[in-house]
């Protein structure tokens, strides 16, 4: 089994590498921006695998904290990264998809 | 294709924070199209090289925590303080006096005064009776007939062996025979010393070592005199012993992971004395293999010497706040035995620090798990951490007899922690499955162990409250008994370390 995981790893870490490298082809970003967005996949791939880990030990509330302190801080700052740094435009008032919706609507 | 949806165009555009490149994204992926052959050059490039990036990281991670995990060589183990410190007599240790009722005789005032201060009417001689004679409940989890059954048949080799007081400092049992008339007359030469304590290590993995260091033999950590606690003999090593040590081979046999963490409770001491059992088989295969070589060697459990100290001389570990060896990747639980050899022509190991002892400053786990508050808390002078014992009544005239003094290190009351096992019908070990350091063996914990000596004193208090919050080393627990014997379905726990990085510790 952990044959199996390290192997699940791979495949979850390069599919992280092509996201990456598409993203790079349809945007132009800063290093920093770069940066935190590689450094967001890093925890969240880290917590997926310590929780691997963690199951496949038999502690799984070890597994659950890891995907919520690792994975889940990773997950905030590619959301905060995205929101701030890469599509600032959707923190603007009326530019969410809800804003959208009550425009139509009215 | 729009130029928008073009992606060297877009690479090509003034760096700016994309709001404009978001609806070309928005385009692209709603009109379902594909990259042309530039840019799927371009992705295969970009790919390999963040690829082959985070290789480069991966790999340099590897390489840092693999080399973490080696230790770094110290220079100031020991530290004693010579104007207290002298040799131990094997009489002043807790398991010798609870098995000589000569040594109660001789010294009435030790039980007296434990008694006294402690408010109970204790009677060290005949805790070893009392303890196996509880009887088991099997409405409760970790007191049942069962565990009680685990724990008899895990000391049953060396109760065959006739060797069951190997744990007690019994010296010169059957298996560790002091008897040397099996001696090869040749011996064997080996080329060099590294290639010496190379074949050493090879075979102490064969017989089951988890790992293997090899120490110069130091008075100081022998006890003088040594004490035969059956049969009430005061031994010398310049006359009883059979020849003169020159080296002392340390081992460390693994306990099973998922059965200590059922400590206090019976189940714990099945591993416990199943390490005792391979402990001892192990220690008299190696001796009967220098012997075969053409070297003196006599096995050793407990007895002839300190096992902590002589384990941390030969690069195993760090002593740890709970007063046992801290190996890496396995914490405090093993058990050690030892093989004294006057075979002298091999490379010696030397004391190697990974960040353990200090780490133990910053954590307490081990003191606040401990039933018998026997372990020096947190709030200790100097956090418990010093030349003379500072726990609960040792400023009460000769109350530490059971201590060694003069050396810098965690003391414990081990005459509070043998009362407890009396009183719970069995050894503990709640002090070992609660530390930080034992883990079962999976890469995140070697992760962490790797980190740990480079990592702050603030992030050792934060990484000891996490160990508990990430569901790791509770203790007291009925449901880790109810766990463990459910284990048995996969055999999940790895007990044989192959993530360590090394069994054979080449330090």
């Amino acid at each position: 089994m952990e044959l199996a995981q390290w192997f699940l790893m791979g495949v979850i870490f390069t599919i992280g590498v092509f996201g990456l490298t598409y993203l790079s082809l349809l945007v132009k970003l800063k290093w920093y921006t770069w940066a935190s967005l590689s450094i967001g996949i890093v925890a969240i791939l880290f917590g997926i695998g310590w929780a691997g880990a963690s199951f496949l030990e038999g502690i799984a509330q070890s597994g659950a904290m890891a995907l919520i302190f690792f994975s889940g801080s990773g997950v905030i700052l590619m959301v905060l990264t995205w929101r701030y740094l890469v599509v600032p435009e959707l923190n603007q008032p009326g530019t969410t998809p809800a804003a959208e919706g009550r425009k139509t609507e009215q | 294709m729009s130029q928008n949806n073009d992606p060297n165009n877009r690479a090509d555009e003034p760096e700016t924070q994309a709001g404009s490149s978001q609806s070309g994204s928005e385009e692209s992926v709603s009109n379902g199209e594909v990259l042309d052959d530039s840019g799927r050059r371009t992705f295969l490039k970009r790919a390999a090289l963040g690829g082959g990036g985070a290789l480069l990281a991966g790999g340099a991670s590897y390489g840092f925590i693999k080399s973490e995990l080696k230790g770094k060589p110290i220079s100031d183990y020991p530290m004693i303080d010579e104007a207290i410190f002298k040799p131990k007599d094997q009489r002043a240790t807790v398991l010798a006096f609870a098995h000589s009722q000569n040594l109660a005789d001789r010294y009435p005032e030790r039980t007296t005064q434990y008694s006294a201060l402690h408010n109970k009417d204790f009677n060290f001689q005949e805790g070893f009776d009392v303890m196996y004679s509880l009887p088991w409940d099997n409405n409760k989890p970790g007191y049942t007939q069962m565990d009680r059954a685990l724990q008899k048949a895990g000391w049953e080799p060396l109760v065959v062996a006739g060797s069951r007081m190997v744990a007690n400092l019994q010296p010169d049992t059957p298996l560790h025979s002091w008897d040397q008339s099996d001696v090869e007359k040749e011996q064997y030469q080996f080329d060099n010393e590294k290639q010496a304590g190379d074949a050493i290590k090879s075979a102490a993995r064969v017989f089951g070592a988890l790992k293997c260091g090899i120490a110069k033999r130091d008075k100081r950590w022998d006890y003088d005199p040594l004490y035969d606690p059956e049969n009430d003999q005061e031994l010398s090593w310049e006359n009883d012993f059979p020849f003169v040590p020159k080296t002392v081979i340390v081992m460390l046999v693994p306990m099973d992971y998922d059965c200590i963490a059922t400590a206090p409770a019976w189940t714990a001491d099945g591993t416990a004395a199943d390490g005792y059992t391979k402990s001892s088989v192990l220690a008299n295969q190696m001796a009967k293999f220098l012997r075969g070589m053409g070297y003196h060697a006599v096995g050793a459990g407990n007895d002839l010497g300190s096992s902590v100290p002589y384990a941390i001389m030969a690069g195993l570990g760090e002593g740890g706040r709970n007063g046992a060896l801290l190996a890496p990747g396995i914490g405090p639980r093993h058990r050690i035995c030892k093989i004294y050899t006057d075979f002298e022509f091999v490379e010696y190991d030397q004391p190697h620090t990974w960040g353990m002892t200090e780490f133990c400053l910053s954590c307490g786990k081990c003191a606040d798990a401990c039933p018998a508050d026997a372990i020096p808390k947190m709030e200790s002078e100097n956090g418990g951490y010093g030349f003379e014992p500072n726990y609960e009544f040792s400023d009460e005239p000769g109350y530490t007899w059971n201590n060694h003094h003069g050396i810098k290190k965690f003391y414990s009351d081990s005459k509070k922690c043998y009362n407890f096992w009396v009183e719970n019908g069995s050894a503990c070990g709640a002090c070992i499955a609660s530390c930080t350091f034992n883990e079962p063996d999976m890469w995140h914990h070697v992760f962490i162990m790797g980190v740990t000596p480079k990592s702050p004193d603030i992030l050792h208090k934060w990484m000891a409250e996490a160990h508990p919050a990430f569901g790791y080393g509770r203790t007291g627990d009925p449901k880790k008994a109810e766990k463990f014997w459910k284990t048995g379905e996969g055999m999940r726990t790895n007990t044989e370390m192959k993530n360590n990085i090394g069994t054979s510790n080449k330090s």
